[in-house]
């Protein structure tokens, strides 16, 4: 089956936090399923540590979440993805603990956990997910194969002149 | 296997039903960004870029996915309003279009008859695109005055461009540079003119050297092979130093300056002023970097600067701008593929003959505010505000009765708020248009509801200097909105000024593109269209200056009676020309910011916007941090000489610790009080715009540093931060 993955270049993201607006608009402006964060820099010139970074699910391969969840409301696909049913979520926020990379949060409103489900109900439709379909200007997000994916990031590094 | 591709319209109308979708051209900065709104049941449902649009190849920014929610804006004013209270308090009456464009009608005619047309001031801001229906409303009445950011942002480049090459240079960045140099400005937060992040960043990817000139660290100084950190306001001292080290190091086109530049052993002997040890000893930059960015930028071809405001609203703008289009030519970058090129607009109506600059009368004209004394900014009718200020406040040199701001919001823009408040509180009558009752819309008599870029049909941003023309298309209807445009049309007519005019909007579309031979019912069907583009047009046609040369020395100037070459003047308010004022307020403030979810003033009331940026953030060193008490997330008072306002505290280690950082344009839509805190954390409360602190030529009031002092807003133990 074919694997779809969601991939950030974090070099090449500019922090305009485009993708953060126009997931967004795709929930219709209820909620968000990304975030974009300023690291560094840890000094005067840090201009090697001074970076973005777009924080959304990595639909890891063996993700810990799954096996944390009690209610068994987080499964991962055929395809990849990993999906968060939040009409069976409990709002016990063992899932927020076991993600190594804190991107699923507590929505306070209706007391249950939240995080990208890869636009699912787009890519069943032959969709890109909202925050890939093209929106960023960096061109840092990417949706499909992780091989070919991997492979375009490393051209553009090689291409690239300023480091 | 699902076969997937970006921007699949088909799919998207399919999979949710869409009823059309509208191409059309986004206005929620300052422009450009081509846009596919999909509509269903009447409603904008969804908005993406438009892949075939070559400004931003499908590309967006923040502010553009905030467009539905200001359209559909609960307190999104959809009737015209006449105030009821006293100024500012919040009582409103809704009349009609026609009780509204009548009384603001007759106030004009009253005001024109017994003081002069020039009594009444016209203004705009920078989010509407009317610029042009603005200009020609006021020319056609007579008045020489039209109140706009021109001053200090935007119409500097323009101005200087013009006089010393003909036009605004633009990156070519569709012939791919192999340098670019980015000076005072963010384009991938910002709202830059012409091309966008996309294009800047695509050639960043492929392989371009990027060279960044900025006092703070930004994701793009942070990529750079150099990133100077000059010191605020030292732009043109930094620019002549490269130009030394280029023309001592013989890394020149000779052959583009000996033929095609006026002054040239003038400007050579000029920037000798400008050794290495003063250089640094003025802008803070080791010596060693500046030469490594020179010999960079002069060796690699082609190369170009990217600019934007950063350079601007400074007191020495006219010669930071000049210095800078010095650098671009003395290395041969003007004109040429993948360098800094003078595009050709299509041929049209252009904005300056559309804005009816010809309609001024020679009479009118020489009593446009403050023009014997910022004679650049005359020129290209431009004022300072201040003038206007006085105008109304002391009636000096003649009082100014009327002012009509059309989308902006001085009190939040501004230098010296207090003084723009006052002068709001007391001129005789004003008019505003705008989507919001803003704190400046709260001083005026009536306010009308304008379109948003949704509910317009123009020839998009036609000012622009890229060389193309996208349409933009009325996809809504909301409430009674109309387009400033539509408004202004219909207000000449009741002022008696119809025949310059035409009995709709539309056939204005159709003045502004008639020369190309085509109508506006022919362009919306079109993507767009881009003027003819030629490189090297100076070799045949010369620049379109009085020499016909690149007035690197300027004769224009010279004849204005200024200094007709670049030169590097101290700001005033920094802490070399005001060392005693340094001491009590030991921090240099740099105003402005940007956010890349704002543009200006704008926004604070979208959801999606705000829950993105919530808070007026300042930037402060760590080290200056520890010293003054001051944690991150803490409220902090910012205090100048005029007034104190409230930011956030940030610690950010990418500055040099003497300086602080502060956001502009912050008021709160969300307050009760009608005045909605435009007081509370508005940077032009703190900023200064005495006559002394602009630029002698353009009268830019130099808001973009000053001196400052800051201490937490509750000391020790009364932490309190919500």
């Amino acid at each position: 089956m074919t694997k779809y993955s969601l991939i950030i270049d974090n070099e090449a993201c500019w922090g305009c936090r485009t993708c953060e607006a126009a997931c967004g608009q795709e929930y219709d402006f209820r909620t968000k399923f990304m975030t974009v964060t300023e690291e560094g820099p840890s000094q005067g010139d840090g201009m090697t540590d001074y970076m973005y970074r777009v924080n959304v699910c990595r639909h890891c391969d063996d993700p810990p979440c799954i096996p944390a969840c009690p209610e068994d409301a987080i499964t991962k696909r055929g395809d990849g993805l990993v999906i968060l049913n939040r009409e069976q979520c409990s709002g016990c926020q063992s899932c927020l603990e076991a993600c190594p990379y804190g991107v699923i949060w507590f929505n306070e409103p209706d007391q249950r956990a939240l995080k990208c489900n890869m636009c699912h109900h787009r890519v069943d439709q032959g969709l890109m997910p909202a925050c890939a379909d093209n929106v960023c200007l960096a061109h840092c997000i990417y949706f499909g194969d992780p091989e070919s994916i991997q492979e375009v990031i490393e051209r553009k590094k090689q291409k690239r002149q300023t480091k | 296997m699902v076969e997937f591709k970006c921007s699949n319209v088909a799919r998207e109308m399919e999979v949710y039903g869409y009823d059309s979708v509208v191409k059309s051209s986004c206005r929620m900065c300052h422009g450009g960004c081509g846009v596919l709104v999909y509509v269903k049941d009447g409603k904008v449902k969804k908005i993406v870029g438009d892949p075939d649009c070559p400004i931003n190849h499908g590309t967006l920014c923040a502010k553009a996915f905030g467009s539905i929610q200001l359209a559909y804006h609960p307190e999104r004013l959809t009737h015209p309003v006449k105030r009821v209270g006293p100024k500012g308090s919040g009582k409103w009456e809704r009349i009609s279009w026609d009780e509204a464009l009548d009384t603001i009608a007759e106030r004009i005619l009253r005001y024109k008859e017994d003081y002069g047309a020039e009594s009444i001031v016209a203004g705009y801001g920078t989010g509407r695109d009317n610029e042009a229906a603005v200009y020609r409303f006021a020319n056609v009445l007579g008045s020489p005055n039209v109140l706009t950011a021109g001053h200090f942002c935007y119409g500097p480049r323009l101005a200087t461009t013009i006089i010393t090459c003909g036009s605004n240079p633009v990156v070519d960045y569709e012939n791919q540079p192999k340098c670019i140099m980015v000076w005072g400005n963010n384009l991938v937060f910002s709202n830059p003119d012409s091309y966008k992040g996309e294009p800047f960043s695509a050639a960043v990817d492929g392989g371009a050297k990027l060279i960044c000139v900025d006092p703070r660290l930004t994701r793009i100084a942070a990529r750079a092979n150099i990133w100077l950190r000059l010191r605020p306001t030292t732009d043109a001292a930094l620019a002549l130093g490269m130009c030394n080290v280029i023309i001592e190091e013989q890394l020149h086109d000779k052959e583009f300056c000996e033929n095609y530049v006026h002054g040239w052993d003038k400007f050579v002997d000029r920037v000798k002023e400008w050794p290495l040890d003063r250089v640094e000893q003025v802008t803070w930059v080791p010596k060693e970097k500046i030469v490594e960015a020179a010999r960079l930028f002069a060796t690699t071809k082609p190369a170009a600067i990217q600019w934007g405001v950063g350079v601007e609203i400074q007191a020495n703008l006219t010669n930071n701008d000049r210095s800078l289009i010095a650098l671009m030519g003395i290395t041969g970058n003007l004109d040429v593929p993948g360098g800094q090129v003078l595009f050709q607009t299509p041929n049209i109506r252009n904005v300056g003959t559309f804005g009816a600059h010809g309609m001024l009368s020679r009479e009118q004209f020489a009593k446009r505010l403050g023009g014997d004394e910022f004679r650049l900014a005359a020129r290209f009718s431009i004022i300072n505000p201040k003038r206007v200020w006085d105008a109304i406040l002391e009636e000096k040199p003649y009082p100014v009765k009327m002012l009509f701001l059309i989308s902006t919001n001085p009190i939040s823009t501004r230098a010296n708020s207090t003084e723009v408040y006052r002068a709001l509180e007391k001129v005789d009558f004003m008019a505003v248009s705008d989507f919001f009752i803003t704190p400046t819309a709260a001083l005026a008599d009536i306010v009308l509801p304008t379109a948003t870029w949704l509910e317009m049909d123009y020839v998009a941003d036609f000012w622009k200097r890229h060389g193309y023309l996208v349409p933009r298309r009325k996809v809504i209807q909301v409430g009674e909105c109309r387009s400033d445009h539509d408004m202004l049309n219909d207000l000449s007519h009741r002022i008696g000024l119809g025949q310059h005019w035409w009995p709709d909007f539309e056939q204005a579309l159709d003045h502004i593109l008639e020369p190309n031979g085509i109508t506006w019912k022919q362009f919306k069907e079109m993507d767009y269209v881009r003027g003819e583009v030629k490189y090297h047009k100076y070799r045949t046609e010369g620049f379109s200056t009085p020499t016909r040369k690149l007035e690197i020395y300027s004769t224009v100037l010279e004849k204005m009676r200024y200094d007709p070459l670049p030169q590097f003047i101290e700001a005033p308010g920094s802490p070399y020309s005001a060392p005693e004022l340094y001491k009590e307020y030991p921090y240099i403030l740099v105003s402005g910011r940007r956010i890349p979810v704002f543009f200006c003033s704008e926004g604070r009331q979208i959801p999606v916007l705000r829950d993105l940026h919530k808070d007026p953030i300042m930037e402060i060193h760590p080290e200056a941090a520890e010293k003054e008490g001051i944690k991150e997330g803490d409220w902090v008072i910012i205090e100048s000489p005029r007034g104190k306002i409230r930011q956030r505290a940030k610690l950010f280690a990418g500055m040099d610790p003497r300086i602080i950082f502060a956001e502009h344009g912050w008021w709160f839509p969300e307050a009760k009080d009608p005045n909605r805190g435009w007081q509370e954390s508005n940077v032009n409360m703190l900023t200064d715009n005495s006559y002394e602190n602009c630029d002698p030529a353009m009268g830019g009031t130099a808001i973009r540093t000053l001196l400052c002092r800051i201490y937490p807003e509750l000391p020790l133990g009364g932490r309190k931060n919500d």
